[in-house]
């Protein structure tokens, strides 16, 4: 028998029970359908976290943190600490003169300080609570800040910051153009002496709350940074109030931004909780790392962690994967009924195509075929409504999530290689699903199925 | 003189399970065919006559015995090479037509050939010529269900003869006939055993339909040959 024909016996009989075949085809479609809808969102996840990662410029990046042990490690092994600064966790100080010193490492454009000020924000009214992060000018000039309407600060010492769209959006300010040149007031909490030894006599019986003094300070905004989605990965998109170093200083704060630091701090140990390094390139990665280690910091590169994050999208891929296989098996388990059914009613017919001289092949390849093409047209038609599923969800998704005043984002990503995939593995399921039903047809008695009526 | 024989069995035997119990279908049936010549197996229903044709038509294999087609040794062959027998040594007729109803009585007469890989423009054209040779060139495009009995029963014989077998098994091939229709078969199994010299291995419980054309008479009873006669 030949190929083609054993192609039009298998679309024949799949054309005389048509609905069947499009029951049976359409359980493929649902699966190959899921299934790629599912990895297009991985795929699309992992393409924007990427993007996201890039532009936030901290690729470049390298941070350096006191000696001791790491809370921002992720892989410890990795990052054999020099022996020296380990005993009693008493590394240098990360000072100003350390920062200076890092600056000076040939590769190294730029070193500064971590710091985040505690502080009530306000903008007409509204005010929230956020961390106020302290970013020299060159950086927030960088694409690490996306500054969209306004602009960023000139200099270290200009009076003026740079707020997120998201925030001037909770302040009730909803133009972000319009909020450019307008006044946001930071009130930061500083500790009060005086209520201090207060608050240590009476305690909390005394019921006057925390020693906190409040301090009140008003700065322009001279620029609005557009949100970035996914938070612009981790780095300075995340922040929603940007100041320069110079009106920084003039802030009183309280010296605990974290629990971290508050951990830090209480070992008596002055200095800065970690400091950014900005690389010219990435090349310079490692010589600067291992100078920045002989001083006896430790270190922190997203680059390296960037691996991490593949990994993670990786595993993220395979448990969507998973998912749509689920729908993938049923599917082959409706092939299989489908096809077992077929078996009993032809039964006749295949007696009579041995009969006239069908070998066992012919007949397998015949009910294989049918099999095949199930799930070829099934696959087909999976790709189309994966495809189109992902396009409404992601319609639905972006038309939520910009009346919350984030941007457009492509949720998902379809590289032709995933529908191609989808497509043959659809096939390939169908293919296997068709192994037993043909075998079992290719067994059939000839003189057991004539009498069969 | 003798024609040469081209169907030979010997001590042929086929039991069935049925249940537990063994019974049997045929016991030690040794026959000769000769070539050209056309042999009525009759008996009475259960006789064995259905399990003798399937045997020789390579539809089933025996329990006991030797069956020798045109040379070739049937009983001994393989799954593939009996399908291959079934497809060029030997065409079937049955009771019931067993046609598909699915495909036209061209398309039927047309399935031995897409079996022997013939080309789809070779195949249209034989199997045109054989529903001319039976007379029913002018319902080739209709299917099954639009034919009436005898022309069922002519299709099928058609497609019987599409590889060019040399011989013919009928089982019963008039059995769901009217007598008109089935003498009207007969006659087209006789003709062509007559102008084409093909061997035709006919079964009925009638011995009065086939005796008219019958050259040899095989007469069958509990799976065992009582006996045999022919003519020249």
């Amino acid at each position: 028998m030949r190929f083609a024909d054993a192609v039009e016996f298998s679309l024949a009989g799949l054309r005389k029970r048509k609905l069947r075949t499009f029951l049976t085809a359409s359980g493929v479609t649902i699966g190959i359908g899921a299934l790629v809808s599912m990895i297009s969102f991985g795929k699309g996840m992992q393409k924007n976290v990427t993007k996201a990662f890039n532009a936030s410029g901290l690729f470049n990046t390298l941070m350096v943190l006191p000696a001791g042990p790491d809370p921002a490690s992720g892989d410890p092994d990795d990052r054999p600490r020099p022996a020296a600064p380990r005993p009693g966790r008493s590394g240098p100080a990360l000072d100003d003169a350390a920062v200076a010193e890092i600056a000076r490492i040939p590769g190294v454009r730029l070193a500064y300080p971590d710091i985040n000020i505690p502080a009530l924000i306000g903008l007409e009214g509204e005010e929230e609570f956020r961390l106020i992060r302290v970013v020299p000018a060159a950086v927030a000039a960088s694409r690490a800040v996306q500054v969209k309407w306004g602009r960023a600060y000139a200099s270290d010492d200009e009076k003026g910051v740079i707020v997120s769209r998201t925030l001037v959006r909770r302040l009730g300010a909803g133009d972000p153009a319009a909020a450019v040149g307008k006044t946001l007031r930071v009130k930061s909490v500083s500790l009060d002496f005086g209520r201090l030894v207060a608050f240590a006599l009476g305690g909390a019986r005394s019921g006057q709350g925390l020693p906190l003094a409040e301090g009140a300070y008003d700065f322009p905004i001279v620029g609005v940074s557009d949100i970035q989605a996914f938070g612009g990965g981790p780095g300075l998109g995340s922040n929603d109030v940007l100041i320069p170093p110079g009106p920084a200083r003039g802030i009183e704060r309280l010296p605990i931004t974290s629990v971290w630091d508050l951990f830090r701090m209480s070992g008596g140990r002055p200095g800065y909780s970690a400091v950014s390094a900005t690389l010219g390139s990435l090349r310079d990665l490692e010589p600067v790392r291992s100078r920045v280690r002989e001083m006896g910091f430790s270190t922190f590169a997203l680059a390296d962690e960037f691996a991490e994050v593949t990994r993670t999208f990786y595993v993220m891929d395979m448990i969507l994967a998973a998912v749509g296989m689920i729908a993938i098996v049923v599917a082959a388990l409706g092939i299989v009924n489908t096809m077992v059914m077929s078996i009993l009613e032809r039964f006749r017919e295949i007696g009579v195509m041995k009969a006239v001289g069908a070998g066992d092949g012919d007949i397998r390849r015949i009910f294989f075929f049918e099999s095949g093409a199930i799930g070829f047209l099934g696959g087909a038609a999976g790709c189309v409504l994966g495809w189109v599923t992902s396009l409404l969800i992601n319609r639905v998704a972006n038309l939520y999530l910009a009346g919350l005043g984030m941007p457009y984002v492509d949720y998902f990503a379809f590289p032709i290689w995933l529908f191609l995939g989808a497509a043959a593995f659809s096939l390939l399921v169908s293919l296997v699903s068709g192994i037993y039903p043909a075998r079992r047809a290719a067994r059939v008695d000839p003189v057991v199925a004539l009498r069969h009526d | 003189m003798n024609p040469r024989p081209i169907v030979r069995t010997a001590s042929l035997g086929k039991t069935y399970l049925v249940g537990n119990v063994r019974v049997a279908a045929l016991e030690d049936v040794t026959m000769e065919v000769g070539e050209g010549r056309f042999v009525a197996v009759t008996g009475v229903s259960g006789s064995g006559k259905s399990t003798l044709l399937n045997l020789l038509g390579g539809l089933d294999t025996p329990s006991a015995g030797t069956i020798e087609v045109d040379g070739a040794l049937i009983s001994a062959m393989d799954r593939e090479a009996l399908a291959r027998y079934r497809r060029f040594g030997a065409g079937m007729v049955f009771q019931s037509f067993n046609l598909i109803m699915a495909r036209t009585a061209l398309e039927n007469v047309e399935l031995p050939l897409i079996f022997a890989n013939v080309d789809k423009k070779e195949r249209r054209r034989r199997a045109a010529d054989l529903l001319e040779r039976v007379g029913l060139s002018q319902r080739a495009h209709h299917r099954p269900a639009e034919l009436s009995g005898g022309e069922q029963q002519r299709v099928a014989v058609a497609r019987a003869l599409a590889n060019g077998p040399r011989i013919l098994l009928a089982d019963e091939p008039t059995g769901n006939l009217d007598s008109r229709t089935a003498a009207e078969i007969v006659g087209l199994l006789a003709g062509l055993n007559r102008d084409r010299g093909l061997t035709v291995v006919m079964v009925s419980h009638e011995e009065g339909l086939v005796r008219e054309f019958a050259h040899d008479i095989v007469r069958l009873r509990d799976g065992r040959v009582v006996s045999a006669e022919g003519r020249p």
